[in-house]
């Protein structure tokens, strides 16, 4: 595999939008649907018809979201790789239905159900009719619209795609990121974290030595680098973020507003999940509004000549996002602490992502490395591009360039008493590798089982679990006696491999993985199949309706001929074309087997051959006159 | 000091002049690395307490560039495999050599001396001055003198840096002395810590801007 004439495009996955791009020889570029005046924005909605399961993605999606709040999905980003218990709050507004699906975790998923031990496995899941989606499946969706959208440019194929990711997503996110990928029929080649790539967008390689500080507020999501750049190199010096922070934060206050005070002025509730995607849309405009002038008036229509009407302001709109502006802030301090570095050594702030239009955000950040931020790029194009940079980077036409990129957060494993025992530190260079031995505690035992987390706290319970890990056929002896080395390998893509040997053996150990909040490899190939079936399902139902358009036209058409030309044949050859011709529209209507119908169509072809040639010859001798 | 004492490799295959035996960008090809290859090799500096920090540097980033996976996306499986273990093996090797602190140690093993978890004694006059150090910045934290907390902080990293000018003059005859002397080389690294931990106090408590 890895054959490099293979175009590889860059994808970014957003919380509200979507963009995938591409390197050409004038730089990098966003792919744009000809047919669409979107500047290349996919907004990440996907609406599922609970029927067919038919899925629409993007602009039509998002125009049927009032409509259809339960069965239209939008920041999916939010679920990826969580827990529901980890969601519970953020998870009651959204307008959709989210449950827990802890079942179905394969062999050996279930044991003592503690809340953040291994074993229990705690997905996320969207329920839509009778189904349940993981979001993996449902982000698949909106990759597959992109993937669709490059290669009615390229005209072929594409199989390959960089996906960007948040900074501080974690194992699971970024597992779940190229689980999507795998679903929708692409191999996944690299995960790049976000402000690395708007780094690389930036082209910043190009200029002197710098140390540039990348702030990216998205729409749920918020991540601060710190780069130093010398000689092409793209060195990250330590990252923070919060994968559960941006503008979605800042629509929720719109809407708490408005709720709040509808419930004081009229003793309405209007927080329900048909009138919650209406409120979002309200939010947004809103929020959009106070980016250009000074206040933005909200008008909801509550019937019965009831309006709620109400001019909000821009200062009482950053007072209510104050707060988790702070919060990215901290961040920034964190982040600096731990590059070593003051925010005087800061030499270019760069602003990312669409929340950063937001005058106050531009201006907090501004205050904090003392610096103007720098906003040259479309902040909603900037990390697209630099995917496409990235791809370019591993098709080999560009050497020039190294992106040197870090883990945003410490790998331990569970050690006695509940503590977490850090291998690998935050902050640490990727790739990077650590290995831990273990042994056994009883004799003749053959397995171990090892709970690995990621997180910065002391304790087990306030990290988080990637899951269980079991090593397999320990050769039996007394307890104590083996030695299993685990290597903890956290790849280029953030992402964790496991693997074990007995040392008296030199055995390589088997290892299971029941991901804590991921889906297992049975699963992903189980759901790549649905996919392809699905695909393969929706063209069927093409072909039924060209065959049914086809069997309305043939038969309007020899009816036509009966009327003109019915006499030229034998009466009971007419009888028999109309009942056909009858049967054959009823059963084309009733039934959806193709291959039936194509079959029934060709014999009543057959049937009226007679007729159309009577018609063709009644037409000669009509011209001929 | 700012000699670079490196070691001359040389490609097998192509006699180019290598940083590092594992990998030789002009064939674009890598090789395992061999079982007694330590930090310095793999870097290709020679075995020292006294480093060139910059030169260091130079060949660390110029290593990554030729190992790291990205430089192997169209490359055999078995390439892309042994490009993200060489990677992390030299951003590990970076890691230890470039602090001071972890070198010392990383030398001390490699000569045969006791690790940090293997002997965890420090200097018998330490404890004694880390609890008085404790004691003064306690008072001061309660009183907000945010004064002395700053002097506290100037007098830890004053004494930092004094046993780490310590480690530095017996870290370069690290594999000449015996036993006792690699204790004691052992217990003033051990000691780094709770300098390290007194300084991230003092910066809590009266933060610099």
């Amino acid at each position: 595999m890895g054959r490099i004439d293979d175009i590889i495009v860059g994808i970014d996955l957003g919380t509200t939008n979507s963009l995938v791009a591409h390197s050409e020889t004038a730089g990098p570029r966003v792919i744009i649907d000809p047919g669409v005046d979107d500047g290349g924005v996919l907004p990440s909605v996907v609406a599922i018809d609970p029927m067919s399961g038919r899925a629409t993605v993007g602009r039509e999606a998002r125009a049927h979201a009032v409509e259809q709040p339960l069965t239209t999905i939008h920041s999916i980003k939010r679920l990826m790789g969580r827990g529901f218990a980890q969601l519970a709050e953020g998870v009651q507004q959204l307008p959709y239905r989210v449950v827990q699906r802890s079942s179905g975790g394969g062999k050996g998923a279930r044991r003592d159900p503690r809340s953040s031990g291994p074993g229990l496995r705690d997905l996320a899941v969207v329920a839509i009719g009778q189904r349940e989606y993981t979001p993996p499946e449902i982000s698949a969706m909106i990759l597959n619209e992109l993937k669709h959208r490059a290669e009615k440019h390229f005209g072929h194929a594409i199989r390959k795609a960089v996906i960007t990711v948040p900074a501080y997503f974690d194992d699971a996110q970024r597992q779940a990121t190229r689980d999507a990928g795998l679903i929708a029929g692409l191999d996944v080649v690299r995960i790049v974290n976000e402000p690395t790539a708007a780094a690389l967008a930036y082209g910043l390689d190009r200029r002197d030595d710098a140390t540039v500080a990348v702030y990216d507020l998205g729409g749920g999501t918020f991540d601060i680098s710190i780069l130093r750049l010398t000689g092409g190199v793209f060195e990250v010096l330590s990252t923070h973020g919060d994968t559960q922070l941006g503008g979605d934060d800042f629509d929720r206050q719109i809407i708490g507003l408005a709720t709040r005070e509808i419930r004081e002025l009229f003793g309405l509730d209007i927080d329900s999940p048909a009138t919650r995607q209406s409120l979002w849309n309200f939010a947004e405009a809103v929020k959009m509004q106070l980016s250009n002038e000074q206040q933005a008036s909200l008008q909801i229509d509550l019937g019965s000549g009831r309006v709620y009407e109400r001019v909000v302001t821009r200062a009482e709109f950053e007072a209510m996002i104050a707060p988790f502006i702070d919060r990215t802030l901290d961040s920034c301090r964190q982040a600096l602490k731990a590059s070593g570095l003051k925010s005087g050594d800061v030499e270019q702030v760069i602003t990312v992502g669409g929340s950063t239009r937001i005058p106050y955000v531009r201006q907090r950040v501004g205050e904090l490395f003392g610096r103007r931020p720098y906003t040259a790029l479309n902040p909603e194009q900037v990390v697209a591009l630099g995917a496409a940079v990235q791809a370019s980077i591993l098709a080999g036409v560009r050497r020039d360039v190294l992106l040197l990129d870090v883990t945003p957060l410490s790998l331990g494993i569970e050690t006695l008493g509940g503590a977490m025992g850090k291998l690998i530190t935050a902050n640490t260079k990727i790739p990077c590798q650590a290995t831990e031995t273990f042994t056994t505690f009883q004799d003749g035992q053959t397995a171990v089982k090892i709970n690995v987390l990621q997180g910065e706290r002391e304790l087990v319970a306030d990290c988080r679990s990637l899951g269980e890990f079991e090593l397999r056929g320990v050769p039996p002896m007394p307890a104590g006696l083996p030695l299993v080395d685990v290597t903890f390998l956290i790849d280029q893509n953030g992402i964790l491999n496991v693997s074990a040997r007995e040392r008296r053996s030199s055995q390589e150990a088997g290892i299971q993985i029941v991901p804590a909040h991921g889906l297992t490899r049975d699963e992903v190939r189980r759901m790549q199949i649905e996919a392809v079936e699905h695909a393969r399902e929706d063209m069927s139902a093409h072909r039924l309706i060209d065959l049914r358009n086809q069997v309305e036209f043939d038969t309007h058409k020899a009816e036509q001929s009966l009327q003109r030309f019915g006499d030229l044949i034998e009466a009971d050859e007419r009888a028999a074309i109309l009942r056909e011709m009858k049967a054959l529209r009823q059963f084309a209507t009733a039934s959806s087997d193709a291959n039936a119908i194509h079959e029934r169509l060709q014999k009543f072809g057959e049937m009226t051959l007679p007729l159309a040639q009577a018609a063709i010859g009644a037409t000669l001798r009509e011209t001929a006159k | 000091m700012a000699d670079a004492r490196t070691i001359p490799y040389q490609c097998a295959s192509c006699n180019a002049v290598l940083i590092s035996p594992v990998a030789c960008d002009a064939c674009h090809t890598l090789s395992e690395r061999a079982p007694d290859l330590d930090h310095f090799g793999l870097l290709g500096i020679e075995r020292w307490f006294q480093i060139d920090e910059r030169a260091l540097k130079q060949r660390y980033l110029a290593l990554a560039r030729s190992t790291h996976p990205d430089a192997f996306g169209g490359a055999s499986d078995r390439l892309r495999e042994l490009s993200v273990r060489l990677s992390a093996q030299v951003n590990e090797a970076y890691r230890v050599l470039r602090d001071p602190v972890l070198r010392a140690g990383y030398l001390l093993e490699l000569a045969g001396g006791p690790s940090a978890a293997a002997d965890r004694t420090v200097p018998p006059e330490l404890l004694g001055s880390v609890m008085l150090i404790r004691e003064e910045l306690e008072e001061a934290k309660s009183a907000g003198d945010t004064v002395t907390i700053g002097r506290i902080r100037d007098d830890v990293r004053a004494e930092r840096a004094a046993t780490l000018d310590q480690i530095a003059s017996l870290a370069d005859a690290i594999d000449t002395v015996g036993p006792e002397q690699q204790q004691r080389i052992r217990a003033l690294i051990n000691s780094m810590k709770y300098y390290d931990n007194l300084l991230t106090e003092t910066a809590v408590l009266s933060p610099e801007s």
